[in-house]
């Protein structure tokens, strides 16, 4: 692994920060607290009494999941997209910045702002929890967030520019979106509800609202952690043979 | 050689079995201006892209500050700058935020940024968003990025295509001023006039081979054949004399009788160097 030096990691990480609070992917997080806020009414109109409860958790969990697959899986690829669209990611490179200094500085941004904006939906869904619940949620979300923006660094690398990032991230991002949603419905989708980092944390969220002594499993954890280490994996191998551009 | 900055010796460079680049040798010592001259596809950006570690050669040794360029990684780019027409700038941040990220991932002075801005004239547009600028302007914003850090070697990949002559006339002034300050640049062009005034050394490449190298003087001088004159009269008569005895006493006659206006030698352009060496044009 290449040294990482902090002016270089502060200065791209605060370059990356800049452009999402730009409108092409700022709209993303604001999508997931329009979603939670119009689930919440949704949800409260229709349930009553302990059923409105679990309705606010899942305008919460649906609003989690928006988040880290839009924010985390969409805006991490199509930022590295437009970088080699408007052809500063070369730019970049040849200024003395190391591929470890920009995996770090464009993750760092998105992963920080999946978190703010996944803490600020309990509250916007009408959902309350303990420290512990708290503690639980942030950090599933943390590891959820983590995998959903490596993952949307492998799709970045293929994507040449912001459209391609769309094209190329929308079938993963529906799996991840949808698999949960619909997982009650299904047996099958259910079955793998268990093992996407989204799944795991949807059913989190379930679990803490219900009042579950355990919201998550270690066998939970266990898949999310591994499925972090098997996107970095595939990460490594994408990028030692493609650099961050596959073109 | 502590001054020789760049030495590329037989450098060959194929894509699949295309040969590329065929055999190059250069060198550029400190405070120089090296000029790759030639057409589009001739193997410049190529080069730039090997001598700056972006590609490997397929054979041949090639040394930039001393380094070879198999061994090149990220540091070289603290001492070297690379300005090429591909070379994009961020459009939402400002032209000032734009020096600024890269002057603290370079470690450069701060105080640099607005000295620079106002040596490329962008000074009074530091807020605006890079965006917004012309191409011109936006050249000249990559170009004072690209000397923040003060670079020992410049690399210039078509600095001037595409902008207007006045613009155009601003990046050279500069460019001369920073290489009287020592820095060593390697310049590709396709534009002539442009290796004429800035280059000490030019190298005519074609197909991915050198076919002529030297000072732009000694190349123009060397395929200077059929030495003429070309001779205004106080009377507006122009004429065109041979390296004859008799045209020369007729010069010479003009000359004392001070009827000449203006005289000028027609040694060859580099352009016409080019086609009499290669058959094809510069463009």
């Amino acid at each position: 692994m290449k040294a990482i030096h902090g002016n270089k990691l502060a200065a791209v990480t605060e370059m990356k920060l800049k452009a999402l609070f730009s409108k092409n992917f700022i709209i993303m997080p604001v999508f997931a607290i329009g979603l939670t806020f119009v689930m919440k009414l949704v949800y409260g109109t229709v349930l009553e009494g302990e059923a409105g409860i679990f309705g606010k958790a899942y305008a919460l969990a649906y609003g989690a999941l928006m988040n880290i697959c839009m924010t985390g899986v969409y805006c991490v690829s199509a930022a590295l997209a437009e970088e080699k669209e408007k052809h500063t990611l070369r730019v970049l490179m040849t200024s003395s910045v190391n591929g470890t200094e920009f995996f770090l500085g464009s993750l760092i941004p998105v992963i920080l702002m999946v978190e703010a904006v996944n803490a600020l939906l309990v509250p916007l869904a009408g959902v309350t929890m303990d420290a512990a619940g708290w503690a639980i949620y942030l950090g599933i979300s943390l590891l959820a967030a983590i995998a959903g923006a490596v993952i949307g660094m492998i799709f970045g690398i293929f994507a040449k520019n912001q459209v391609t990032a769309s094209t190329v991230t929308t079938p993963i991002i529906m799996v991840l979106m949808m698999v949960p949603m619909f997982s009650r419905l299904n047996e099958m989708l259910g079955t793998i509800t268990d093992f996407l980092f989204t799944g795991i944390m949807m059913h989190t969220v379930e679990n803490i609202v219900d009042g579950s002594r355990n919201p998550v499993s270690v066998s939970s954890l266990v898949i999310l952690v591994g499925e972090i280490l098997l996107a970095m994996g595939i990460f490594q191998v994408v990028y030692r043979k493609n650099g961050y551009d596959s073109e | 050689m502590d001054k020789e900055y760049i030495r590329m010796e037989h450098i060959c460079k194929r894509y699949d079995k295309t040969p590329v680049l065929k055999d190059l040798n250069a060198v550029l010592q400190k405070g120089e201006i090296l000029g790759f001259l030639g057409p589009s596809g001739a193997g410049k950006t190529t080069t730039i892209k090997i001598l700056t570690g972006q590609l490997k050669p397929t054979s041949g040794e090639a040394y930039v500050l001393g380094i070879h360029v198999k061994n090149i990684d990220e540091t070289i780019y603290e001492q070297i700058g690379i300005v090429t027409d591909q070379s994009g700038i961020y459009e939402r941040m400002t032209v000032y935020e734009n020096m600024k990220y890269f002057a603290r991932i370079l470690k450069a002075d701060g105080k640099r940024i607005d000295e620079l801005l106002e040596r490329v004239g962008l000074e009074k547009h530091k807020k605006k968003p890079a965006g917004k600028l012309s191409k011109g302007q936006a050249q000249r914003l990559v170009l004072a990025r690209a000397v923040l850090h003060k670079p020992r070697v410049l690399f210039l990949d078509e600095p001037t295509s595409g902008l207007d002559p006045s613009t155009a006339l601003d990046i050279h002034r500069l460019l001369m001023e920073m290489k009287e300050e020592g820095m060593a640049i390697f310049l590709t062009t396709h534009n002539m006039e442009e290796a004429e005034k800035l280059c000490d050394h030019v190298a005519l490449l074609n197909d991915g081979e050198i076919v002529e190298y030297g000072t732009p003087r000694e190349l123009c001088l060397r395929y200077n054949k059929e030495k003429c004159y070309k001779v205004l009269l106080e009377n507006g008569e122009e004429h065109v004399l041979k390296q004859t005895a008799e045209d020369i006493e007729r010069l010479s006659g003009w000359l004392l009788g001070n009827q000449a206006a203006a005289v000028h030698s027609c040694e060859p352009t580099l352009e016409n160097v080019f086609l009499t060496v290669t058959g094809r044009e510069l463009r």
